[in-house]
């Protein structure tokens, strides 16, 4: 019966979310000439980047930096696909009005002041909820930093560029509880070139909740692997809604989420940071697992596992090839790859010995398969074709420490050319000098991932197999 | 679809379940539990062992009492005709010193389940997520290990058993240094009727199904003794 209801609720769900990321036009009510002000950044940034129509409102403007400046929205004459509201919380409803009278598909409301302020607030978040209930307007937020779009440049993060980067379009979606965790994640992102193409943050989601944007997401064809940060859901029922959506979108695409509000005391800083009631996370983890979702211990793993599953195929087993020119990160590597129930098996006498007739004496074939630091790009392109294509191994995480002279940036191309064996590989490569930079650049940029220690890769290859545990390809069995 | 069971005790105004009502509950819903007699005196008593078969525990039945073993309303180990009678009249004596006012209504005599591995499998209401289901490993261990997890019902034999193998009493039951291994898939089993029965009824606040005795691979698994916390909705 639980079910029944819950599906019921997810099929409405998604209706009427795209316009929130991909609008034709769009309106910025408080919109300001007055540098700082968020309704200045919002409206700068869309003036800058955004492929679509920007229409400013502010009733104490005709034009604002040469731009004609609207009185209410309810003056324009053209259609308005979408509002982004920077006003303070008394006016939102008067403004939200408008917007629904112009016939605005959707709204995202940045301002704060609402139900996480306490009863004043609350009752000002009520009366917009009755102004938008029984039409067809969506709205997100209020007390939200809203949505990047990477592809078309709809971004109402109201943080400037130089304050905060941002990341190139790319397969990765974020769904963020934190605003500020949000901005964070994007400026830390674009550093690294991590294609973060879509985020959001959906603040008290007096409407719009994550169970819709995750649903949504699922269905945007340009996203690959669905990232949420959370900090703990809020109203009574949710859970199961969230249970049921996640458990759906799960068998279509990765879902990776990192929970905060862990243990009991910072439990409590949440609570009193954005209103919301940080579950027990016991329950939250039982439900994450039941869920298909793959849960990640930090932000930046959150990221490396993103990034694996974005890119690599899924693995049919759980066995991996360690090829390294380092004795010690292959010994590191098979500690984590072990912990995480990950296996690296010894390979037959017979691969072994044709190793042996190729590599040099002191080479170790047995998996870890170390080509010592005498190593030539050749080295590795003999293991990887030798032994990659064979039934003994389902992934390989190689270990490319590019301070041996003999290594040379086209070891990436012996690299990439094995991606030709359908098998996901990950690559560890540490260090600081230019050439491993662009060494690793040219891995990434071709579908590589990454990552500077042998646990970081390690567990990027245990997220792929997870994703296959939970696409069924492996299934759940007694030992 | 609330079991009359239930209906019966909140119409009384109770909000536990009685020993026989909740093995009553769980033979509906297809969880095993080691079988049990009704006496109302220890010539009953006598009759009603042999028929379960020794040993018994022996267990007082009493709407008033909450916590059975601190009035000595329970006794374990019982192996003979003779070792009834006197538990039967040391419990009699027991609870008129230590309870005076409660009311005994009879003793519950119960096949005693030898040798197993005691789980525990619990089930409660959250805010969020509705019906909580978890599973750990049993008996005192259970509170300084926290070797627990969770799920939210309904869950699937799926659920069931990944929650089960992310326990370290995992280990314990697929035969850690030489133990027996034990019959997993009837704990599976346990686990999802379980979650069936939670959701079916409501007015159950909170349950514990522990000890759940696992017996070696084949053999099964019984609820030995089982709490339903109940509650108008």
């Amino acid at each position: 019966m639980v079910i029944e209801e819950a599906s019921e609720a997810t099929s409405t769900g998604g209706k009427g979310i795209d316009v929130l990321f991909y609008p034709s036009s769009v309106a910025v009510i408080g919109a300001t000439p007055k540098p700082g002000h968020v309704g200045y950044v919002i409206m700068s940034n869309l003036l800058s980047k955004f492929k679509g129509k920007v229409i400013l409102v502010n009733p104490r403007y005709d034009s604002i930096n040469g731009v004609k400046c609207y009185k209410s929205i309810t003056e324009v004459n053209d259609e308005v696909d979408l509002a982004v509201v920077a006003v303070p919380a008394p006016v939102v409803p008067q403004v939200t009005a408008d917007a629904v009278k112009k016939g605005v598909k959707a709204l995202i409301i940045i301002s704060g002041g609402f139900s996480e302020v306490g009863e004043e607030g609350r009752k000002l978040e009520d009366e917009v909820r009755a102004i938008v209930k029984n039409t067809p307007v969506r709205v997100l937020g209020p007390n939200c930093i809203g949505v990047y779009n990477a592809d078309n440049g709809f971004d109402t993060f109201f943080l400037p560029e130089d304050r905060m980067g941002r990341p190139p379009n790319g397969p990765i979606a974020l769904i963020s509880q934190s605003g500020a965790v949000a901005a964070a994640i994007l400026d830390w992102a674009s550093r690294r070139r991590l294609g973060i193409g879509l985020a959001v943050n959906y603040g008290n989601k007096l409407d719009v909740n994550e169970s819709e944007l995750l649903e949504y997401l699922a269905n945007n064809r340009n996203v690959k692997v669905i990232t949420i940060y959370m900090e703990g859901l809020k109203y009574p029922g949710e859970g199961l809604r969230f249970l049921e959506t996640a458990r759906k979108v799960t068998q279509m695409k990765p879902v990776i989420v990192y929970k905060a509000g862990r243990t009991k005391a910072s439990a409590g800083a949440v609570a009193s940071h954005t209103a919301a009631l940080a579950g027990d996370y016991e329950i939250y983890r039982g439900a994450f697992r039941q869920a298909g979702l793959i849960e990640a211990n930090s932000v930046r793993e959150m990221f490396d596992l993103a990034k694996a599953l974005a890119t690599q195929p899924l693995p049919r087993g759980r066995r991996v090839l360690v090829l390294t020119d380092s004795g010690g990160m292959g010994i590191q590597a098979v500690d984590t790859l072990s912990t995480l129930g990950l296996e690296v098996p010894e390979l037959p006498e017979t691969i072994q010995s044709m190793l042996r007739k190729f590599l040099p004496p002191l080479a170790i074939v047995r998996n870890p398969v170390d080509v010592t630091g005498s190593a030539t790009d050749e080295y590795y392109k003999i293991v990887l074709d030798s032994i990659l294509p064979t039934s003994y191994v389902d992934m390989a995480l190689i270990v490319a420490l590019m301070q041996i002279p003999g290594l040379t940036p086209n070891l990436v191309n012996y690299i990439i050319d094995a991606k030709r064996y359908g098998k996901p590989m990950v690559v560890v490569s540490f260090g600081g000098s230019a050439m491993m930079e662009k060494f690793n650049e040219a891995l990434e940029n071709n579908g590589i991932p990454v990552y500077a220690t042998p646990d970081r890769g390690a567990r990027a290859l245990w997220a792929l197999v997870e994703y296959s545990m939970i696409k069924k390809m492996l299934r759940e069995e007694v030992e | 679809m609330v079991h009359d069971i239930v209906a019966k005790a909140l119409s009384e105004g109770r909000f536990k379940l009685l020993d026989y009502e909740a093995y009553e509950l769980l033979e509906a819903y297809g969880i095993p539990t080691p079988g049990y007699r009704v006496a109302s005196n220890y010539e009953e008593a006598i009759k009603a062992a042999n028929e379960v078969g020794y040993p018994v525990a022996i267990k007082v039945i009493s709407p008033d009492i909450m916590h059975k073993t601190d009035v000595g309303g329970v006794i374990l180990n019982v192996n003979s005709d003779d070792e009834v009678k006197r538990a039967c009249e040391e419990m009699n004596s027991s609870i008129k010193r230590l309870a005076p006012y409660a009311r005994v209504s009879g003793f519950l005599i119960q096949h005693m389940v030898q040798g197993g591995l005691e789980v525990i499998v619990g089930g409660l209401r959250d805010r969020i997520f509705g019906t909580v289901i978890l599973f750990g490993i049993g008996g005192i261990l259970t509170e300084l290990y926290k070797d627990t997890s969770m799920r939210i019902a309904p869950i699937t034999e799926d659920d069931a058993l990944s929650m089960i193998k992310e326990t370290k009493a995992y280990q314990l039951m697929i035969g850690y240094r030489g133990m027996p291994r034990r019959d997993i898939y009837s704990l599976v089993d346990v686990i999802v009727k379980f979650s069936r029965l939670m959701i079916e009824n409501p007015q159950i606040s909170e349950a514990d199904l522990n000890p759940v005795i696992m017996l070696e691979n084949g053999k099964g698994s019984y609820a030995v003794d089982a709490r339903f916390i109940i509650k108008p909705t």
